[in-house]
């Protein structure tokens, strides 16, 4: 480090960049980025020039996702797990708490809007073909966490204690349990006895706020970890997508068809300059 | 086969080389997209929540329900059987799955055989589908597949949401409000053919005391031991093979076994005949 005077505005830059630079000696290895050259590689690392709204779904099912988080912690703080007083508990939120009606509120049609996220996402990904080589395992882990994503509002749902919740349940575990050779031993693991009772109660509490949600949390991180690794695909339709080879192969003409030798013959110069753009 | 993996790596490393030399920076690009998405979804929760609490007023009852439903129901009470179960509306389409699938022989096709077959599909996509082409037009196949999967969801869901059917487990749970209310509690026999009533889609055509629907112009059997009074074995007799005596609509039940229709028998014998005040019943095989 050259220890020339510099201006003030270099100094001021040399303090406001310390901590980071603390961070980055502490969290690197020898040639490798720690935490801030992470941050870094994650915000300015390039994606494919041609991508867009489509490829929000992924950030906005990630969002629902927080949003369920913070207000789930904020409901736990009130919420009381046993059958006497669950009842009550969701009461006093909506009623007596400042707001708390909208964090209720926003917990409950926030679990909707992530599952519907979850479908638009997956769809945008059908589409795109984006699950193909080399992002299949990608695929694999959001199919995972869609089934987790919904059995974290069949948890949920009983929470409330109140009619719907417990009927749908009795009905819900009922039906698991007319499973082959499992199905009665998980309908008494779920119910932790032969009734829906304190128990059952509270054994969905705990799947619906710290298990499911853990291994939705980890799988989520794994999920975005393969997603800036492997680089997000490019519309398929674009004229500029990336990996597409280039010059663009003409389509081989089919045996036995009259070959369209015209629109051939005008599109492949068309969409190689294009590319060119 | 190799040449299929060679191509997709070359495919991808011209992807990558693409990226780095014509790709934008995440930030800022890609990033305000996805802001303004992310609170875009943030206010659409919360007016969710806004709407749903402002429309519905504070209470329990069926008219206290706004837009998007009541702010609460009465609280559980597993004394009272009369309510109908309804799931998430995510769960809709296995829920009518179920109704479709019927109790007992292929139930099972319903709660586990067909959703695991379509989670199985749904993991496995990425091996079925292995072709290198992604463009929408030139995969009619996964194309269509999609939109039949899509109709498919759609329509179950829309059926769920709208079926009125009972469900078996949930007209299981009806039972013993039934035998208290007709007041054939103490005998075990017609409690047993009740719940085989509740169980084998006979409700799918018969209402009973309210419950399942009417369908095929089918009676409801809540006094038919009074009105029809055939006795224990002469309505086993009719259940098991209604086309003797005239009714085609109905299918026969011979299949249940002779136990199970002198059971049934008995439940509808006792439909309407028994008295709730001394719990008595006729004697078995009718009057
Ligand atoms: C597909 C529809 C359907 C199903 C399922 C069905 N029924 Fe019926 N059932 C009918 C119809 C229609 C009639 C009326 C026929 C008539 O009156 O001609 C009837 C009539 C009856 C009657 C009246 C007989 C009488 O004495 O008048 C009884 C009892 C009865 N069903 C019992 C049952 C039972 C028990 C089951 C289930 C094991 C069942 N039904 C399932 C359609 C159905
Ligand atoms: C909490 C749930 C999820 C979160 C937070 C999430 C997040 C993301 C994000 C941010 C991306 C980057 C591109 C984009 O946004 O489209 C992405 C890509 C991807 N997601 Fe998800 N996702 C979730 C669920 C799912 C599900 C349910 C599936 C499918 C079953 C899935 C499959 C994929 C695949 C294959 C990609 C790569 C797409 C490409 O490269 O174009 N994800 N995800």
């Amino acid at each position: 480090m050259a220890n020339k005077p510099q201006g003030r505005s270099h100094q001021l830059l040399q303090i406001l960049l310390y901590p980071l630079n603390w961070l980055e000696e502490r969290t690197s290895l020898p040639g490798r980025s720690g935490i801030v050259g992470g941050i870094k590689y994650f915000l300015f690392r390039k994606v494919p020039s041609d991508i867009s709204w489509g490829h929000t779904l992924g950030s906005a099912a990630l969002t629902a996702f927080i949003v369920q988080a913070v207000t789930g912690v904020i409901l736990a703080m009130y919420y009381k797990p046993d059958p006497n007083s669950a009842y009550e508990s969701i009461r006093h939120i909506t009623d007596d708490l400042w707001a708390g009606w909208l964090v209720r509120g926003m917990h409950r049609w926030g679990a909707s809007v992530f599952i519907i996220l979850l479908f638009l996402h997956m769809g945008r990904v059908f589409l795109y073909g984006a699950y193909k080589y080399p992002r299949e395992l990608n695929w694999i882990i959001g199919v995972l966490i869609l089934v987790l994503g919904m059995m974290e509002g069949f948890f949920g749902y009983l929470l409330p204690w109140d009619q719907t919740a417990y009927w749908a349940t009795v009905v819900g575990v009922n039906l698991q349990a007319t499973g082959p050779f499992v199905g009665p031993f998980l309908g008494d693991v779920l119910r932790g006895g032969s009734e829906i009772g304190p128990d059952t109660l509270a054994r969905f509490y705990s799947l619906h706020m710290l298990v499911i949600p853990g291994a939705l949390a980890a799988l989520i991180g794994l999920h975005l970890w393969l997603v800036v690794r492997i680089g997000v695909s490019s519309p398929p339709w674009s004229p500029t997508e990336a990996g597409r080879p280039e010059p663009g192969p003409p389509p081989a003409p089919r045996k036995g068809l009259v070959a369209p030798a015209p629109r051939n013959g005008l599109a492949a110069p068309v969409s190689r300059g294009a590319r060119r753009r | 086969m190799n040449r299929r993996l060679e191509e997709r790596r070359a495919y991808h490393a011209r992807y990558k080389q693409t990226v780095k030399t014509r790709g934008k920076p995440f930030f800022p690009y890609a990033m305000f997209h996805d802001t303004v998405m992310s609170l875009l979804v943030v206010c659409l929760i919360v007016a969710l929540a806004v709407i749903w609490k402002y429309t519905a007023n504070e209470g329990t009852g069926e008219h206290d329900s706004g837009w998007l439903g009541k702010l609460y129901d009465e609280k559980a009470d597993p004394g009272t059987t009369n309510f109908v179960p309804r799931p998430d509306w995510y769960f809709y389409f296995l829920f009518y799955l179920l109704r479709i699938f019927k109790w007992p022989d292929s139930v099972i096709l319903g709660t586990v055989g067909i959703p695991t077959v379509a989670l199985l599909l749904l993991l496995a996509l990425p091996f079925i589908d292995i072709g290198r082409e992604r463009r929408p037009m030139r995969r009619p196949v996964a194309m269509t597949a999609a939109v039949l999967t899509i109709i498919t969801m759609g329509v179950l869901t829309y059926k769920g949401a709208t079926a009125k059917e009972p469900l078996a487990a949930e007209n299981l749970v009806l039972v013993p409000k039934w035998a208290a209310k007709q007041g054939f509690a103490g005998n075990q026999t017609a409690v047993d053919g009740a719940k085989i009533f509740a169980q084998v889609g006979c409700m799918n055509c018969h209402t009973y005391l309210g419950a399942g629907t009417s369908n095929l112009g089918a009676p409801d059997l809540s006094k038919i031991g009074k009105t029809s009074n055939r006795g224990v074995a002469g309505f086993a007799t009719y259940v098991s093979d209604p086309s003797k005596f005239g009714n085609n609509v109905m299918p026969q039940f011979k299949d249940l076994g002779a136990d199970n229709l002198r059971k049934l028998g008995t439940f509808l014998q006792s439909s309407g005949t028994c008295s709730p005040k001394t719990d008595t019943c006729p004697a078995a095989g009718g009057q």
